[in-house]
């Protein structure tokens, strides 16, 4: 039975093993709302404090008051509620044909279409700047929703699991004299809200975060998105560690909270369809 | 939407069915693929054409150049430090990511009670949901030689100021680390349910044998996790290799181009020198090493594990 002992003492050993790497992840965090609550004297003494020595709001208060941070958060959510809704839309939309519909190039459109994500960004970006900038869109918030509006990945993602519904529940649908959007709307749509729900975090996760496309797309101040705003913000206060890092906290507040509330979806989704 | 076929159904149910499906594929098809063309095989095929033209947008005259700007980057020395900057980061950070993840899956899964493995999870999961924008800024304020956290515990070990980000020796390291830190998440979410999937009997046909926990690992578990390695190594390099926001964020590719990537190459390229042909090429460089590398990579590992 000395085993069983033996196994006891791996078992704390592994807890232990966790819990300090838990703190490993969780430091940098620690750091950050403890730096955004240092006044801008404290943050700049040598050597430096760890627990600021009187605790203030001053960080996030030049952060809500000397930049156009609500703009810049109203922004965020326009472009990524939009692109997840569109992205949603247009997934299921062209997934339900492809997967029970036939039709002439089927196969070679739905190759091309997977071919597209074969492609990375830094392929299209370039292209995608000149297309944009010819159709008058820079610098507007269209940027960033128009060429996020269709997923490649998404229509693939939505025309696996729609083969798996049986083709007699849509016959069904058809004899009882239903059109085709509402077969969609009504009889394929319920059958997929799992996938959809993990898609829709996905892509409102990837347009929340992007920060690449809209460095390239958007100049103005009052047309930034969350991250371009907070990397902009930061080379203006250079110094200001303190400021930065409540601008920090005020953009990671939401994501967390989302994440925290939706947390069962976040991982039953990323396991489902091995989104990165 | 909903009209009532059914009068017309009346006369020539299958005429007007079939009628009624083909402007369904048409009217949702033809908005969804436009836009794939205008945002997604327009760009690749111009992304190609791109490369091939020494264009400028700043120019008058954009003059077909052939090669001319692949031949280029066989001398240019600062493409050379961005592709070896983006092979080593890729060669450290992908089994980097692999050597911590896939033992820490092992141990959360190990984990006996509900609540403290969700717990366990939630806490590595974390960073992933956090903007990379956000954790570069961070990671930035931790490394900072005077104010930074990490020179603060060191000095108490007596340990000297580093210069994490603007030495050349530790910048890449420095981040390597932010990479990992903000990432990993994504994986072990992954491995665990690669672990979960994986049928109880087989544990217990090998506790009979008295098999130990090695042999289990190497002949049970890393077997049938085969399939979700393969994923997990691949979709990491692809990502890897792309490399950009960290680094632009935190280092600018400095010091001295000790942490340029090729992402940051195409970037600066084509956005701040506004050499889009050139950057084009760049790009079609990086497609063509990320496809080669995948492909690599199911061959080998494919191999290696059927069984």
């Amino acid at each position: 039975m000395g085993n069983t002992k033996s196994h006891k003492w791996n078992y704390y050993i592994l807890i232990t093993v966790l819990a300090v790497g838990s703190l490993l992840m969780l430091f940098p965090f620690v750091w950050m709302l403890l730096s955004a609550f240092k006044s801008s004297l404290e943050i700049i003494k040598v050597p430096p404090t760890f627990f600021p020595a009187s605790p203030t709001l001053e960080g996030f208060k030049r952060v809500l008051f000397e930049a156009p941070f609500f703009r810049w958060l109203l922004n965020s959510v326009i472009v990524s509620v939009t692109v997840t809704f569109l992205v949603l839309f247009t997934s299921s939309l062209a997934g339900y044909v492809f997967a029970k519909f036939e039709f002439k190039f089927k196969q070679l459109i739905f190759i091309l279409i997977l071919t597209t994500m074969m492609v990375p960004f830094e392929v299209i970006m370039i292209p995608t700047y000149l297309i944009v900038s010819d159709m008058r869109m820079l610098n507007k918030l269209w940027a960033l929703i128009v060429p996020s509006a269709v997923s490649a990945f998404g229509i693939f993602l939505c025309r696996q699991f729609i083969e798996g519904i049986p083709t007699d529940l849509i016959e069904a649908g058809r004899i009882d004299g239903c059109a085709e959007m509402s077969i969609f709307v009504n009889i394929i749509v319920p059958e997929i809200t799992p996938v959809l729900s993990a898609l829709g975090i996905f892509t409102f996760m990837g347009s929340w975060n992007n920060y690449l496309w809209p460095l390239i797309a958007i100049n103005d101040l009052d047309k930034m998105t969350v991250p371009l705003a907070l990397s902009f913000f930061s080379t203006q206060h250079g110094g200001e560690q303190n400021v930065i890092m409540a601008a920090a906290t005020l953009i990671m507040l939401p994501v967390i909270v989302v994440f925290l509330l939706f947390q069962r979806q976040f991982i039953e989704g990323l396991t489902l369809t091995g989104i990165k | 939407m909903i009209n009532s076929p059914s009068l017309k159904y009346s006369h020539n149910p299958k005429n007007t069915l079939k009628r009624g499906q083909h402007k369904f594929i048409a009217a949702s098809l033809i908005p969804i693929v436009s836009l794939l063309i205008i945002f997604a095989l327009v760009p690749i095929a111009m992304g190609l054409w791109l490369s091939l033209y020494n264009y400028n947008p700043l120019n008058v005259a954009s003059p077909f150049v052939g090669f001319g700007n692949f031949k280029e980057m066989m001398t240019d020395t600062i493409f050379h430090k961005a592709l070896f900057n983006t092979l080593i980061f890729v060669l450290i950070s992908v089994p980097g990511n692999i050597i911590i993840t896939l033992p820490v899956a092992l141990a959360i899964n190990a984990v006996s009670g509900k609540k403290l493995k969700d717990t366990f999870r939630t806490i590595f999961f974390l960073p992933t949901v956090t903007p990379i924008v956000a954790a570069a800024l961070i990671w930035a304020s931790i490394y900072d030689p005077s104010y930074g956290l990490l020179n603060m515990i060191l000095s108490s070990f007596g340990i000297n100021r580093i210069y994490w980000l603007s030495d050349p020796r530790t910048a890449m390291l420095s981040v390597i680390v932010v990479t990992l830190w903000q990432d990993m998440g994504y994986n072990i979410v992954i491995f665990l349910s690669g672990l979960e999937s994986i049928p109880k009997m087989f544990y217990e046909a090998a506790d009979l044998d008295g098999a130990n926990r090695w042999t289990v690992f190497t002949k049970i578990t890393l077997p049938l996790l085969s399939r979700t390695t393969l994923f997990i190594v691949v979709m990491t390099t692809i990502s890897y290799f792309q490399v950009f926001t960290q680094v632009q964020i935190m280092t600018n590719g400095g010091p001295n181009y000790a942490t340029q990537t090729l992402a940051l190459s195409i970037y600066q390229n084509a956005f701040v020198y506004s050499r889009m042909g050139y950057a084009s090429a760049m790009a079609v460089v990086l497609m063509v090493i990320i496809l080669m590398v995948s492909l690599i990579q199911m061959r080998l590992m494919r191999n290696d594990w059927e069984y």
